[in-house]
Order: structure tokens, then C-alpha cells, then sequence
């Protein structure tokens, strides 16, 4: 256990948990974009800047991702913190101002927006889709292009193998925008362009899971094919 | 660089432009080719000449840095295309004073919560520009000025990069490891080092010396890393080499199969070139075949990676030792040029009674690795004394273990500080029991019946440092004593063996070939040489960077075209940055090693390798310290 100073009260932390898990135990609210509980935290959105004192000086840091050590002292409420999140929001807003969940956050952090309503499903880059293939399906069929050195790309985005997708839906489901998106129409799902069959329950008859997602789970599982086709209702 | 109209380098304000000159001051600063009106870098702004348009310039270097912001963290990717987007407005006489603040806004947030270094740094330079330059940005406000078309030129770097002597892509192969593309983190290391599987093993890596990290928690395990990507790709089946676009009709003839041979032959074969390799040993890789233990890396990684390159139509003749150097017989066998890389393979003497007297149980080191490495069955000995202090001598030592030689020491003039061995090779052999004697050297070898038996040794302190600014050796009078060995192996050095040449080709004192830093051309027209028969007993690395640009200085004077001209970043530190951001500590990943008590009798390959895993949570660690520098041509 840790003794911690958050906005100037004391309070224990977990050894092992981040300073997002502590202002979010004292229920201070700091919305973010690209962090899910059960995700490792990326740093992505920039959304959650607090400062920490680092050798007598307050500095920026993201709480999602920082790690609460002895002593630590953290404060949210600063003009400075405020400021930065306030900027990242702004600075969101400003690439995807047609994108709800954006817009929202930046109205909640001071932003002006505009009245109208926002129709865009942009994708921002928060990687979540990313890190729930890897990290729950154990699949690793969406990863980061990024820009870089002597690779001449303009744009940065995710880039989808079909090659090792399963088709489970995982990222759609996790997406805070609504640009990934899944399409299941009796037996076919359309998901990232790739077209998937669908697997009928032999019992009720319902196309519920695609074939390949069902295989996959055999496969990791160790459980024939056969006794996953019939869909969890019926079994 | 040092007399200038205005510099923020390092944020530190130097003002001229008033032509009040500042007396005495001297900046560090990256020295393009060529001449500078102004540049740019992700440390400041330096203007030399008064008339240089810095709004254009902050304009062009926000759209070189656009390109290495990845995307992965919003404020960076966006915050330097809301500052072009605004930079743009202001140049179409769209702007208002209100954006000169918000640019100043940006460039403190983008630079306060940034995720990696390079965001953390690059936009200070805007900062100085805006704020030292405002009347430049307001002349284009108010539509009196445009913004002007110069010459830009750019260059990006990074500690890790300068520090590696091939220059090796390290923060942007990092990165795609990090993002699970072993091939492509492949693809970008073998653009500058065509032997990744062997450098990634045995490299002596300046890199992660020099990585920001270092006075952190740790470096970046680079060199494991750039093993990683090539274990992956030997594990998955490997992918071959590109082909040429187009074939030419020259052939090139390169002396030597070591790192620098073989990569000359990989870059030139890629421009097109026809290549032939002559090889005087019975295997290809050089040292790297021959100087360097199993153990360490073994047989079948570098022969695989050489197959790769000989699948590109590469071709080596063996046992071919070029005894005279005729380049007019060599033209009429059709090579235009000649690449001369026979390396460093002849010991040095160490200057003690009795070596040349032939006494069995006195070897030079690196003929006792190569003998050692093609196959010669070494009996061992009772105690064996190996006499130097650098990687070739714990080669030696450690390969004695290995041999079963009962007692293993090292002989070192100096103390461990001043031992240029590697301190992993150090702890090894510790590991492995060999012992070192510090400060003695043998000053006569002991011999009966034409056998060694032991050495007289004698006892050194340190004195002032030489020019290799280390303490220099003295022998202690009378402080000679007798050590018992059955063997001795002399390890201090090597020197090459040149080939008889039909012209004189300059030399130097240290028996090496005088070749041109850049082209690395020899006085002898169309024979250029690299690897340690220039550079006298190297790395592998700068071994085979030599080999890259010879291929470069070989293609210019066969197309008669220019060599490109190089950045210089000497005496500027690249680890400083005037923003960095909060790091949270997190040491290098480990990775296994075989026991001392398993490994001891056998050439098992010790150290182990990250798993895909571990290597992808390694990666994460960088800091990605790119730096930026644009500057516009006088």
C-alpha cells in the first residue's frame, strides 16, 4: 500500500495501480477517450493529464498510464491541468469535430462547440480496438501504421489483417465513435470489408457466431468444432 | 556556425540582428553540407543570415516534422497540423494577432503532454519563432510580405541513430516491433545491415549507450531487439533479399567475405551491379566466421544470412586468396572496380623474449580463434594464460572453458577500468571461472624442449594517460615474478594482410589502406577498401557500414555521379531536449542465459532471446527521441 496525496488529501493506493484508479476511487471525474478498465493503458487521447510533482516541479503527466509509487503527490484541479485538458480536447475537436463522443467530452471540458448535431464516426486513433484484439481475443488483427521516418504516410490509421480475423465483433463493440463497423445479416457479417459466414445453431436455428470465430475458440480451447455449433441457449 | 544574426539553440537567446554583435559565443550546432542561411531543430532556431525567411522556414520544417509525428498520441499529430493549418491562413494574408498566441498555446500544451520525446521537443523552435520573429509573422498578416519559396534542406536523427556507425533507422525499427511487425522492423534494419541475425548477437552497441533512457533506468535492449525481428523472420521461413530493379552492366570484384565484403556485395547487387567474392578461407563472414566463438553466435545464423545474400546472385569463390592485386587483369575479366575488405586477421606481436622462436603452446589469438572456428581439433591443456584485456582475448579465454582447458587466466597490463572488452564478455567469463590478473605482462616466455612451460611476468602501476586517454602501464622494477602455464595465447590486437598490389597503394604507419572517409576510394583508380584493412581491428558494425558506403562511393564513380553529401551532428548533444516529459521508471526486459555449469563444456549459443512478447514490451519503452533539422539554403 502507498500513501498518496491527491489535490492535497492523503489517501492509500495499491501498489501496482495507476493514478487514474485513484482519482477515479475518489470519485473525481476526468473523462477519457482511449482507456477501458480492462485494457492496458496506451496514452493515446491525452485526455486525463493531471500533474505530478516529479523533483520539486509539477509536471504534465496522463494518469491512465502512470503508476502510483510512495509519496507520490498529484493534483487535478490546477489551473495547468485543467489547461491541458482542456487543450487536448480542443485539439480533438478540432480533427473530429463531427465525431459525438469528441464533441462531448470537449463541451464537458470548456470547448466551445458547435450547436449542431455531429454525424461523423472518425476514427481517432485511440487504439482500443487494437489493444481488445490483442489483449482479449488474442488475435492481433488490427495494428497502429504509424507515421515515421522515410515511411511517406499522410494519414495514420489502423490496418486490418484479414488474414488472422476472426470476425467476433470485439472491436466493433469496443469503438468509442462508430467508425468500426459490423454488419451481420442472416449468414453473413461484414466486418473491416471482410466478408464472414455465420453459423446457424442446429437447435433454434439462429445464425449466431461467424465459423471462424467458432474455430478459433475450438482451436485455443482444445474442444472440437462440433460441440460448439450449437449456440449457447440451446446447449 | 558560430557568428549568427540570432540563435535559441538549447534555448539560450543569442541576439545580433540589432548589429550589437554578442562577443564570444559559440554554438554547437549540426553542420549541413553546404551553406546555411537559417536553420531549424528540435533545440532551437539559428539564423545566420539576416535576409533568411523564417515564417517559410517554420513552415517547412512543421511539414518534415508532420512526417515523423506517428499519430499514436492526438496532441502531437494534430497540434502540428492545426500549426500549418494556421501558419498557411496567416501566409494568405487571412490572419490575426490572435493566432500568433494560439500558435504559442499549442506549441506549450503539444509540448507539455506529449507521449514520446519527439513531441516533447520538436515544436520549441515555432515557439522561438513566433516570439523572436513576430514582426516577419505580422509582415505576412498584414499582406505586406508573402511567404517565400527557398531551398530546404532536412535531416533527421537521433541519439541512438548518430551513435550507431551505420546509421541504422533504431527508433523507427523500434516501432514497428512495438506495433507486432517483425517484417517490416526487418525490411527497415537490413536497408543498412544486411547481417541483422549476426550484428543482432554480437554487436558492442553505441546505441544504447548513447540512448536517453540510460540516465533513466536503463537502455533500450537494442541489440536484442534487432535480434528479435531476425529470429522471427528465421523462424517463420525467412524472406529473401529484394532483387535488383534493374541489372547493369558493370561487375564489381570484392576481396574479402566479412561483414564489410558482404555488404558491399548486398547494397551493390540491389543498384544492380554484377558481384564476385573472393574469399581466401574456406567459409564466408570474415571475423564473423572465424574471430568469433559458436557460443556467441552460432555457425548456422551466419550462414543463413549469408545464403541470403548469395540467393541474390551474389557470387563467393572460396579458398580464392588474391596472393597480387592486378586491377588491369581484373578489368579484362570484365570488373569495373575493385572493393579490397581482406580485413585484420594477423595477431600482433606482443613483444616479449621467445615468440618467434617457434616454441609449441604460443599461439597469436586470432589464429587460434580461426583455427579453432574451421575445425583444427585443439587439445587442450593443463592451464592456459591469454595476454590482453579486449574481446578477442575473452574470446579466447572463454573458448578455452569450452575446450576443457583446466585453468583458464587472463594477463591484463591495465586495471578493469580500463579493459575495452565488453562488460557483458567481462562478466562472463568471471562466470565461466576464469580469472584475470590486472596490471602484469609477460615480458618472456619459459620454454623446455621447445614447449612453453611458463611465462616471467612482471608488475605494472598506471602512470599519466597516453593519447588513447587511458592511464598508461609502467613496470614495476623488481617486481617480476614467474607464472606455470602450458599454453599462451597473445591477444593484443591485429593488423592486416595486404595483398601484393602491382601499383603502390598508400598506406598507413599502422599497416592499414589509406581509403576516403566518405567514398572510401584509394589513391589507385577504381579500388576502394574498407573494414579493418582501413580501419586496423573494428567492429562488425563499422565493418560493415564501410561496406554500405564503399557500395555508395563504387556506384557514384562508376555512374560518374556526386556522392550525396552527410549532416555532421559532432559535438552536439543530441540527449539534450529543452521539454521532456514525465517518464515512468521501467528497467529493460531480461532475457535467459544459459547456466555457467551447463554451458561451460559446450559452443551452446549463451545468451537467450526475447519472445515476440517480450520484445513488443520492450519496444515500448522508447522514448522515440527523433530529432528534426531543416534548414534553407544560402
Amino acid at each position: 500500500m502507498f500513501n498518496i496525496v491527491i489535490n492535497g488529501k492523503k489517501v492509500k493506493a495499491q501498489d501496482g495501480t495507476t493514478i487514474l484508479d485513484a482519482i477515479q476511487a475518489l470519485k473525481i471525474e476526468i473523462p477519457t477517450l482511449c482507456y477501458h478498465k480492462e485494457l492496458s493503458p496506451f496514452g493515446a487521447c491525452r485526455l486525463c493529464s493531471v500533474e505530478v510533482k516529479t523533483n520539486g516541479k509539477w509536471q504534465i503527466a496522463t494518469s491512465c498510464n502512470t503508476p502510483v509509487e510512495n509519496d507520490m503527490e498529484i493534483r487535478t484541479d490546477t489551473d495547468a491541468a485543467k489547461a491541458s485538458r482542456k487543450a487536448a480536447a480542443e485539439l480533438l475537436y478540432y480533427k473530429y469535430p463531427e465525431t459525438q463522443a469528441v464533441k462531448e467530452i470537449a463541451q464537458k471540458l470548456g470547448v466551445d462547440v458547435s450547436p449542431e448535431k455531429a454525424e461523423g464516426h472518425d476514427c481517432i486513433l485511440c487504439g482500443l480496438c487494437v489493444r481488445t484484439c490483442k489483449e482479449i481475443v488474442g488475435v492481433s488483427a488490427l495494428t497502429f501504421q504509424d507515421r515515421g521516418r522515410g515511411r511517406d504516410i499522410d494519414k495514420p490509421e489502423i490496418i486490418f489483417d484479414p488474414n488472422v480475423c476472426i470476425g467476433c465483433g470485439s472491436c466493433a463493440y469496443v469503438c468509442p465513435t462508430g467508425y468500426v463497423k459490423m454488419e451481420t445479416d442472416g449468414d453473413r457479417r461484414i466486418i473491416w470489408d471482410k466478408v464472414f459466414k455465420m453459423t446457424a445453431c442446429p437447435v433454434c436455428g439462429r445464425y449466431f457466431a461467424p465459423e471462424d470465430q467458432l474455430k478459433y475458440i475450438g482451436k485455443t480451447i482444445g474442444t472440437p468444432l462440433s460441440a460448439l455449433t450449437t449456440c449457447v441457449d440451446c446447449r | 556556425m558560430n557568428k549568427v544574426a540570432f540563435s535559441s539553440w538549447n534555448g539560450k537567446v543569442v541576439d545580433n540582428r540589432n548589429g550589437k554583435a554578442t562577443k564570444g559565443i559559440t554554438v554547437n550546432l549540426p553542420a549541413p553540407g553546404g551553406e546555411v542561411a537559417a536553420m531549424m531543430g528540435w533545440s532551437g532556431l539559428v539564423a545566420k543570415d539576416s535576409k533568411a525567411d523564417i515564417p517559410s522556414l517554420t513552415f517547412n520544417y512543421l511539414k518534415e516534422a508532420r512526417k515523423i509525428s506517428c499519430g499514436e498520441c492526438s496532441v502531437c499529430m494534430i497540434g502540428i497540423d492545426r500549426l500549418m493549418e494556421i501558419i498557411g491562413r496567416i501566409a494568405d494574408g487571412k490572419g490575426s494577432k490572435a493566432d500568433l498566441s494560439e500558435m504559442q498555446d499549442i506549441v506549450k500544451q503539444v509540448s507539455e503532454n506529449s507521449k514520446c520525446s519527439f513531441g516533447q521537443s520538436a515544436l520549441y523552435p515555432v515557439l522561438d519563432a513566433v516570439k523572436y520573429y513576430k514582426a516577419d509573422f505580422a509582415a505576412l498578416i498584414s499582406g505586406e510580405k508573402k511567404l517565400a519559396k527557398r531551398a530546404y534542406g532536412v535531416t533527421v536523427t537521433a541519439p541512438c541513430i548518430d551513435a550507431c556507425p551505420a546509421g541504422l533507422d533504431i527508433p523507427g525499427y523500434i516501432e514497428l516491433i512495438r506495433n507486432n511487425r517483425f517484417d517490416e522492423s526487418l525490411k527497415l534494419i537490413r536497408r543498412d545491415c544486411v547481417l541483422p541475425g549476426v550484428i543482432g548477437r554480437t554487436c558492442t552497441h553505441p546505441c544504447e549507450n548513447a540512448c536517453v533512457r540510460k540516465d533513466m533506468d536503463e537502455s533500450l535492449a537494442i541489440r536484442l531487439l534487432k535480434r528479435a525481428a531476425a529470429d522471427a523472420d528465421f523462424e517463420q521461413g525467412s524472406r529473401p533479399f529484394g532483387l535488383p530493379v534493374k541489372e547493369k552492366d558493370e561487375k564489381v570484384a570484392i576481396i574479402g567475405a566479412g561483414p564489410a565484403g558482404l555488404a558491399a556485395a548486398c547494397q551493390l547487387r540491389l543498384k544492380g551491379y554484377g558481384v564476385t567474392i573472393f574469399e581466401s578461407l574456406p567459409h564466408a563472414g570474415g571475423m564473423a566466421a572465424v574471430g568469433i566463438p559458436d557460443y556467441r553466435l552460432p555457425a548456422d545464423i551466419l550462414t543463413h544470412e549469408i545464403d541470403l545474400i548469395k540467393r541474390m546472385g551474389v557470387e563467393i569463390k572460396l579458398n580464392a586468396k588474391i596472393e597480387k592485386l592486378n586491377v588491369k587483369d581484373l578489368k579484362k575479366d570484365g570488373y569495373s572496380a575493385v572493393f579490397v575488405a581482406v580485413g585484420a586477421h594477423q595477431g600482433n606481436k606482443i613483444g616479449v623474449k621467445g615468440e618467434d622462436a617457434g616454441y609449441e603452446g604460443f599461439v597469436d589469438g586470432v589464429k587460434f580463434l580461426r583455427d579453432m572456428n574451421l575445425g583444427t581439433k585443439i587439445e587442450p591443456a593443463g592451464k592456459v594464460m591469454i595476454v590482453g584485456g579486449g574481446n578477442v582475448a575473452l574470446d579466447c579465454a572463454r573458448s578455452c572453458v569450452r575446450l576443457g582447458f583446466k585453468k583458464v587466466e587472463i594477463i591484463y597490463r591495465r586495471s578493469l577500468a580500463e579493459m575495452p572488452a565488453s562488460d557483458e564478455e567481462i562478466e562472463g567469463a568471471k562466470e565461466e571461472g576464469i580469472s584475470i590478473r590486472f596490471l602484469a605482462v609477460p615480458v618472456k616466455i619459459i620454454a623446455k624442449n621447445g614447449k612453453v612451460t611458463g611465462a616471467e611476468c612482471i608488475k605494472m602501476k598506471l602512470g599519466k594517460p597516453d593519447e588513447s586517454g587511458r592511464r598508461r602501464p609502467v613496470p614495476v622494477k623488481g617486481s617480476e615474478f614467474t607464472v606455470k602455464t602450458d599454453m599462451i595465447i597473445a591477444a593484443i590486437g591485429q593488423r592486416p594482410e595486404l595483398p601484393a598490389m602491382d601499383k603502390k597503394i598508400t598506406t598507413t604507419n599502422w599497416g592499414t589502406i589509406q581509403a576516403d572517409p566518405v567514398t572510401l576510394k584509394t589513391d589507385m583508380d577504381g579500388v576502394f577498401a574498407g573494414g579493418d584493412c582501413v580501419s586496423g581491428p573494428a567492429t562488425l558494425i563499422e565493418a560493415l557500414n564501410m561496406g554500405n558506403r564503399a557500395a555508395d562511393g563504387i556506384d557514384a564513380y562508376l555512374q560518374g555521379t556526386d556522392s550525396a553529401e552527410q549532416v555532421s551532428f559532432e559535438g552536439v548533444d543530441l540527449c539534450k531536449q529543452r521539454g521532456r516529459g514525465f517518464v515512468v521508471s521501467n528497467p529493460a526486459g531480461d532475457v535467459p542465459f544459459l547456466d555457467p555449469k551447463v554451458r561451460s563444456g559446450n559452443f551452446e549459443e549463451v545468451e537467450g532471446g526475447f519472445s515476440a512478447t517480450e520484445a513488443i514490451r520492450e519496444a515500448q519503452r522508447c522514448l522515440r527521441c527523433y530529432r528534426v533539422v531543416v534548414w534553407e539554403q544560402a
